[in-house]
């Protein structure tokens, strides 16, 4: 009996705690790759902002984001932004992500645009 | 007569010719460059490991850089990459919006030491022979760089070429074709044909994740074509002399 409730807060705490796990792995990569250009806040506004002539995504306009589904945004990650007729400065991380650090990154974004949303449980598609 | 001789002493025993003169190449590399750089391998292969990277790998040093340009450079050291080796440690964020500065900066700005000369240990002539001998002489990616070659008959002009690394592949958002003229965080471009052997760019840009699996260098998908026409570019590009036009 005590095993079956050792093991049952194994379990309970593996749910928990791996969530928070994803997400910090998406957040590292996220600071390590989107970071140069969208910006320390996913504003848009990275460093290498002043030199480009086509800006940045803002992740966190709301009402930009809200316009687009999570498959955009993972193909526009995955393939780069001529995938989803945005510009080729936008490049292709195809071969840096596995597919699971991509769905983990599509999450990320819509962390920083959305929170009311992901709390009412929109579906994003 | 005393004073020269003493004057001839002194400057013996301060002179790094001196110091250097007993230690060999691989010594050099051993003692003074080995607390930055890894000379090992291999690289890093989770991104927490990249952070920990205080400078540019040259374990694989015979395979990417020239000779000349490193017996050049070790004597006379300036920063390569604008935003250094490790970005995310030298940029700062945009103040909020009720704190702006007075300049009204918009973006995420660099700052800290990037902003400063690089500091970085100067070799004398002989240091930095010995030196790059060493270095010349790791070369364990010979297996990424031996099936390929540079098509020097795919010329291209400067201006082609910039339409390749601006307009169609983007290239330019990260790395800097002129002083000044790009973005942060890559290497500088003007310099890498002077810098780097042929084969490694090729190679480096097809992708960049064998080199270094995970740099935050994206890989570009680049044609075979364009491919050769971007190095054949570079190494034009590194031609042009940028401090006559400033």
């Amino acid at each position: 009996m005590r095993l079956i409730k050792l093991m049952f807060a194994v379990a309970m705490l593996m749910f928990i705690a791996s969530p928070a796990i994803h997400a910090e792995e998406a957040y590292l990569n996220y600071k390590s790759y989107c970071m140069q250009c969208h910006g320390m806040h996913g504003k848009g506004d990275g460093v290498n902002v002043p030199a480009m002539n086509i800006l940045p995504r803002d992740h966190s306009d709301n009402k930009y984001m809200m316009s687009r589904s999570n498959t955009e945004i993972y193909k526009a990650i995955k393939f780069g932004g001529p995938a989803i007729n945005k510009s080729v400065k936008m490049p292709a991380w195809g071969d840096t992500f596995t597919e699971e650090e991509l769905t983990q990154l599509v999450g990320h974004i819509r962390s920083l645009c959305c929170e009311k949303e992901l709390v009412r449980g929109v579906n994003f598609r | 007569m005393k004073r020269f001789l003493l004057f001839a002493v002194v400057a013996v025993f301060i002179s790094p010719a001196f110091a250097g003169a007993g230690e060999s190449g691989t010594e050099i590399l051993k003692n003074r460059c080995a607390s930055c750089h890894d000379l090992k391998g291999p690289a890093p292969q989770t991104i927490r490991q990249l952070w920990k990277r205080d400078a540019p790998d040259l374990f694989y040093a015979g395979n990417k850089f020239r000779r000349e340009w490193l017996v050049a450079w070790l004597q006379k050291p300036v920063r390569i990459r604008p935003a250094g080796v490790n970005y995310l440690r030298n940029i700062n964020s945009t103040p909020p919006e009720n704190q702006k500065t007075k300049s009204g900066r918009k973006f995420d700005v660099l700052y800290g030491k990037v902003l400063k000369p690089l500091k970085h240990a100067t070799l004398n002539k002989a240091e930095a022979m010995a030196v790059t001998d060493a270095l010349m002489e790791l070369k364990p990616h010979y297996d990424l760089v031996a099936n390929v070659k540079l098509d020097t008959t795919k010329k291209v002009t400067l201006d082609q070429g910039e339409v390749l690394i601006d307009k169609v592949y983007g290239c330019q958002s990260c790395h800097q074709i002129e002083p000044g003229y790009g973005g942060y965080t890559g290497a500088e471009l003007y310099t890498a044909g002077r810098r780097l052997q042929p084969e490694y760019m090729l190679s480096y840009i097809k992708r960049p994740r064998s080199w270094d699996p995970k740099i935050w260098m994206p890989n570009g998908h680049v044609k075979p074509a364009d491919l050769q026409k971007i190095v054949n570019y570079l190494i034009l590009l590194s031609k042009e002399d940028f401090d006559a036009s400033n």
